[in-house]
């Protein structure tokens, strides 16, 4: 029997209305910089909310400041260059990346993966930007975005930089961004031809579901002997970040898509997750599962590359 | 720390002082109190506080009242013109799609911004529209028949 | 002569109000002076309150009150009052509450919540009711035995047994003896949350100088709760008031008072401002009411030709940490664990075990949903190993017109033989399966249940006319959302002789709207109908006699159709509005009925000496059958196609019969499918709705509602119930699909893919 002098703690609080906090609307991307670092450790960004006031709520953040990217102009838009690929800004909502003609049309794997996340309300609040920032292992979006080889940009006292987007997943709920640093946009390179990629993700019920574990492919195909030249493969919710299953890929690169290989790369890339148990499901039956579904986003893809472009 | 802002809601321009802690929702609720919004979760799972801004619907509960400036937010009580029922509305009712009705104001904004857009929208769409928004009591069947029996000219429907 | 309302599919009388945003909800309730109530919850499952700080607390801004169960030192209680207002020594979940504080607003008053401080002994904690029911198990109420009680509820005092429940009838050993097959199963059904999509909420105002309290909520029995509360409080009940708003779903978990404590012992001390309780949603998941989840154990004996020789029960369902409605769930749920079927040599055994968890009270069938689980499967067991057909063992064992029940009760309007078939017709019962594609295998089962209600109880209603002819029914049934005013004004508007919409039906107010039992037990259009047909009639005699008077001709030789009267022979004499035109001048006046029900000393009730407690005045049977598809590489299984018959004597409102059995086959599958209380040390992890799924509409399969007419003696037209028994069927026919797709017995819920997979493991390998 212990005696506990038990102060009422924040995690059981129940926040249904939320704290105050210092609100910042600046005009620039460098206003919006001088104010975090300003602000400290405790100031965040607004951008879609919809994570964010979910944390808040629930009382998982303590929150002091709250600076609003919306009112930076130029921030959502997405722009298509024929020759390299697209440029997305980082406040474009789900829904519009969803219902762009040029994301359906160019990068199909991208508007699937944006309309399974959520639910349509949150998709038109909740921005790409914001979904990556979040650095959530279980992005929706991080293994499209993967295998697509899309780079990040971001702006900040240091400047513009560019990198490939999974360095910025340091460990869940953790970028790696500077402080005083904001994700400004994606670029999304061109995909070559007979190239497919799917996306198959694995919940529990139809709608408003999260993944128990997602797994993005892209494979192009040589057109002339059908041999896998390029396959990329991306896992969520199977680490403590998005991962390439680098193991995976190499069983079908440089040969034919056949059965055997197919099934040496859904274990292999079993093999290379690192799933938690937790509440939703357990380590095993993801790892179980990692290979069920990278089978089947395999042969998604294979019938995708096969059509002879890229849709 | 208050801010004074400038919004529409159902075609009626209002200036208001909000705090930035103040969701879409409260104000709504609370200061213009249009109750037909309801709070069913407070965390954007469960669409019962679904309101249109610009037409597109979204959870007024994950979303500040600051940034609700400057935007045209329309609730289910704007549905209804002159004691004429919307055509949603009028077929939600004879369709038998209301049950404890707590829903049903979250399910009609998502469907008229669906039939807005479009028109002969198939089931498959509408149950996509409409997936942000919990039922318990259940009449899925019957909401999908309402928003079928609403959209335009009746047969003819968009490809499953 | 055909019936103008009844049996017609009209839209809801409420519905305008409920599609324009207009319907007032518990939540939705405003008054002047209003303040907001928030609650401080236990953080451990079982503890003793040590020392409470709330110096810091009173003086945080904007508050009015804050209140322990020190200052408000009451049990309440639907059968055993046995859980405070605010605890008091001790807790005993997770979330029970121990100090309440009222605030000019929401924000404020959980800025309150934050600086108070509580010093606990945590003790030792049961979450298992088995492990409850050791020796030596630490006693989660010492003083069981000191409760009031509202009935005659056989608690075991020195136990974590808060009832027990025993029925034997003839010789089970002697029954097993005779068998040619035994069969023992044991089943498990996990506790669910209610769901509904308006969490509890009530707003209490008190009146110092009356000692007298004000209550507006959505709770489904007002003058049940007024009871409650008056005899908790030791108070009269025209001290308490009940005020019904719409309600946003119940499904059994607004039959207890919940919100309504908290703002009841908050008022008492706000010195007469109304307080408003609004439970958030972790809240409504965490710290309502749950279905009760059970253990069952099932032997049954079988002659080789299929028929049942005996059944011997055991149930330990697990109440969580007060009693609510459990008592009764554990009698009367526990009874009908023998199914529809003909045993003629029975044994039960139901404890109802407190646990240190939620507690679990009322929910969409009763008990019900928990034995069908087992009943229904065993069935299905039962069937395999004597190579019988599924359906043919339930129709070969299955209640016929004037069987006797258990009790020696025969049985009427037995509905059960045409829901099985037209159940098993609609899902193609027999015919072959398509075949596996890639890993997808397709199977169908069935299930059947029995349900009753609870008997007897009672319904009044008024009827008043007013000067205009317009009808106002006044009846304390409130609209839990499941048509029961527009099924009500159908009966009503059909009995006088009057258009439908010149009927209205205010909620009900126990200031004004006289006694009825409550909306539970699927029991409002039985009894609250009868008793609206009775004032009806009484009211259509008045007018007709006053049209005599004033016509002056006989009675007898009068009609009354579409409010307008009719002389034989003659036609259209007058209108109704001309009628009380003549009657009362400009002066204006009204005409007055009366009808009240009981179904109490019926004959219909007659059942074996000492047993006709058990009788139901109505019974109600249902079949659905089920098509899944089951992945053998994910063990996600998917509902294709559910065909659900039910017996309802007679569809006042076919329309919203099938909306009823469309929702609760909805409920069902999701319970069985995604619902699950994640729970570590007693505390329940996942308590939003990203976590406690419940199904969307993407999750709607194809759903068959059939609707079985045979009339019911006694009912209004014929009716009987319909609101719980859809809930039963969904999850042990689901089962037997999955058996019949993929060989694997699923026996506990939920049958989660996991669960699937692994069992597939198994038998791979076996």
């Amino acid at each position: 029997m212990t005696n506990l002098y038990y102060e009422y703690p924040e995690s059981l609080s129940v926040m249904k209305r939320l704290k105050p906090f210092a609100y910042f609307e600046p005009a620039t991307l460098a206003e919006a910089s001088k104010i975090l670092i300003d602000q400290g450790s405790r100031a965040y960004l607004l951008a879609g909310g919809t994570d964010l006031l979910v944390r808040m709520k629930r009382g998982e953040i303590d929150l002091s400041a709250l600076v609003n990217l919306k009112g930076i102009d130029g921030m959502n838009r997405i722009e298509l260059d024929a020759e390299t690929g697209l440029q997305i800004g980082a406040l474009t909502t789900i829904s519009s990346l969803e219902q762009s003609s040029l994301v359906r049309s160019a990068y199909p794997v991208l508007a699937e993966a944006a309309g399974i996340l959520g639910s349509p309300p949150i998709r038109n609040l909740a921005t790409l930007g914001g979904n990556i920032g979040r650095a959530s292992p279980a992005s929706d979006l991080a293994p499209a975005l993967m295998v697509l080889m899309t780079r990040l940009l971001i702006d900040g006292p240091e400047g513009k930089k560019e990198f490939p987007l999974e360095s910025i997943f340091s460990r869940p709920g953790k970028t790696t961004l500077n402080p005083g640093e904001v994700i400004t946009s994606f670029f999304v390179p061109k995909m070559v031809v007979h190239s497919g990629a799917a996306y198959v993700r694995l919940g529990r019920r139809g709608g408003m579901d999260c993944a128990l574990v997602g797994v993005a492919v892209l494979l192009n195909l040589s057109a002339k002997s059908g041999d896998v030249a390029e396959a990329r493969i991306a896992l969520a919710s199977v680490a403590p970040v998005p991962i390439r299953a680098r193991k995976a890929e190499a069983e079908l690169l440089s040969g034919p898509l056949t059965e055997e290989r197919i099934q040496k790369a859904a274990t292999a890339a079993a093999l290379e997750s690192m799933p938690i148990s937790d509440m939703r499901a357990s380590a095993s039956y993801r790892k179980e599962m990692v290979k069920v579904s990278t089978r089947r986003a395999i042969e998604q893809a294979r019938t995708l590359a096969g059509e002879g472009n890229n849709k | 720390m208050k801010f004074l802002i400038d919004l529409t809601v159902n075609d009626e321009a209002y200036q208001l002082e909000v705090e930035p802690q103040t969701t879409l929702l409260e104000l709504l609720r609370n200061q213009l109190h249009l109750t037909g919004t309801k709070e069913g979760c407070g965390l954007g799972d469960c669409g019962a506080c679904i309101v249109l801004v610009e037409g597109k619907p979204v959870n007024s509960c994950l979303m500040l009242a600051v940034d609700a400036k400057g935007r045209e937010v329309v609730t289910i009580e704007a549905l209804e013109t002159n004691g004429q029922l919307h055509p949603l509305q009028q077929s939600f009712l004879e369709k038998g799609a209301v049950q404890c009705g707590f829903c049903t104001p979250a399910m009609i904004l998502s469907a008229k911004s669906l039939l807005d857009k479009s028109p002969r929208a198939g089931e498959m769409e509408i149950k996509e529209a409409l997936s942000g928004v919990l039922c318990r009591c259940g009449s899925y069947k019957k909401i999908i028949a309402a928003v079928l029996a609403a959209g335009g000219e009746k047969g003819e429907r968009n490809e499953e | 002569m055909k019936n103008e309302y009844v049996g017609k599919s009209v839209p809801r009388i409420e519905g305008i109000e409920k599609v324009t945003g207009r319907a007032v909800y518990s939540v939705d309730v405003e008054l002047p002076g209003m303040v907001y109530g928030a609650v401080l919850r236990s953080p451990f499952p079982h503890a003793r309150i040590v020392e409470i700080d709330l110096s810091e607390a009173k003086n945080s801004r904007g508050v009015k009150a804050v209140v322990t169960g020190k200052d408000f030192p009451f049990n309440f209680g639907g059968m055993i009052r046995d859980q405070p207002f605010l605890s008091m020594d001790r807790v005993r979940y997770v979330g029970d509450p121990v100090v309440a504080v009222a605030a000019n607003s929401e924000a404020e008053a959980q800025e309150a919540l934050g600086k108070i401080r509580v010093r606990y002994e945590e003790l030792p904690a049961i979450f298992d009711p088995r492990e409850a029911l050791a020796e030596g198990a630490p006693l989660i109420h010492e003083n069981l035995e000191k409760y009031g009680r509202s009935g005659p509820y056989q608690s075991v005092p020195g136990t974590n047994v808060c009832t027990l429940r025993t029925y034997s009838l003839g010789d089970v050993e002697a029954g097993f003896a005779g068998s040619d097959e035994l069969f023992e199963d044991e089943f498990y059904v996990h506790a669910v949350a209610h769901t509904p999509m308006e969490t509890h909420a009530a707003v209490a105002q008190y009146n110092p100088t009356e000692n007298h309290y004000t209550i507006w909520s959505a709770t489904d029995g007002p003058y049940r709760r007024a009871k409650e509360l008056a005899d908790a409080l030791g108070i009269s009940l025209n001290q308490v008031r009940f005020i019904s708003t719409y309600s946003g779903g119940g499904f059994g978990g607004k039959g207890a008072m919940v919100a309504e404590v908290i703002a009841v012992a908050l008022a008492r001390f706000s010195k007469g401002r109304p307080v408003k309780v609004v439970y958030t949603r972790e809240e409504e998941l965490t710290a309502s009411q749950t279905r009760h989840a059970a253990y069952m154990k099932l032997k049954t004996g079988v002659k080789r030709d299929g028929s049942f020789t005996a059944r011997k029960a055991e149930i330990i369902w697990d109440n969580g940490a007060y009693a609510s409605k459990g008592p009764d769930v554990a009698v009367r749920g526990g009874l009908t664990i023998f199914g529809p079927y003909r045993i003629p040599n029975l044994e039960l055994l139901s404890r109802l075990v407190y646990t240190n968890k939620e507690p679990a009270g009322a929910y969409r069938g009763y008990g019900t949903t928990q034995v069908a689980w087992a009943c229904e499967i065993q069935m299905d067991i039962i069937a395999q190993r004597l190579k019988m057909n599924p359906l043919e063992i339930r129709l070969k064992n299955g209640y016929r017109e004037n069987d006797t029940y258990i009790n020696g009760q025969i049985m009427h309007a037995v509905g059960l033989g045409e829901t099985l078939e037209r159940a098993s017709r609609e899902i193609g019962w027999g015919r072959p399966h398509s075949r596996p594609q890639d890993n997808r295998f397709r199977g169908k089962g069935l299930a059947a249940m029995i349900k009753g209600t609870a008997t007897p109880t009672e319904s009044s209603c008024f009827i008043k006319v007013n000067p205009d002819g317009s009808i106002t029914l006044l009846s304390s049934t409130v609209e839990i959302g499941a048509g029961e005013k527009t099924v009500l004004a159908q009966i009503a508007a059909e009995t006088i002789g009057v258009p439908l919409d010149s009927i209205s039906i205010p909620n009900p107010d126990t200031a004004t709207t006289p006694f009825d039992t409550g909306v539970t037990s699927s029991r409002t259009t039985y009894h609250m109908g009868n008793a609206v047909r009775l004032a009806g009639q009484e009211v259509r005699k008045k007018i007709l006699e006053l049209a005599g008077e004033i016509l002056k001709t006989q009675p007898s030789r009068l009609s009354l159709a579409r409010a307008k009267i009719l002389e034989e022979g003659v036609g259209e004499r007058l209108t109704l509005k001309e009628l009380l035109l003549k009657k009362f001048g400009g002066r204006g006046g009204t005409l007055l009925a009366e009808g009240r029900f009981s179904p109490a000393g019926s004959s219909l009730l007659a059942a074996s000496e000492g047993r006709e407690a058990m009788s139901s005045i109505f019974w109600m049977f249902a079949t659905h059958a089920v098509e899944v598809e089951v992945d053998a590489q994910t063990g996600a299984v998917k509902v294709l196609k559910i065909a659900a018959a039910h017996d309802v004597g007679k569809a006042i409102n076919p329309l919203g019969c099938e909306q009823q059995i469309e929702g609760s086959v909805i409920m069902g599958l999701s319970n069985a499918l995604f619902e699950e209380f994640k729970m570590e040390n007693g505390r329940i992890l996942n308590d939003t709705l990203a976590d406690y799924k419940v199904a969307t509409i993407k999750d709607l399969p194809e759903i068959v509602p059939i609707i079985v007419e045979i009339d019911q003696p006694g009912g209004p037209f014929g009716a009987k119930g319909i609101g719980e028994p859809a809930a039963a069927c969904t999850a042990p026919a689901i089962a037997n699909a999955i058996f019949d797709a993929v060989g694997i017995w699923i026996k506990d819920l939920p049958i989660t893919p996991e669960k699937v997979l692994a069992a597939l493991d198994r038998k791979k390998s076996s």
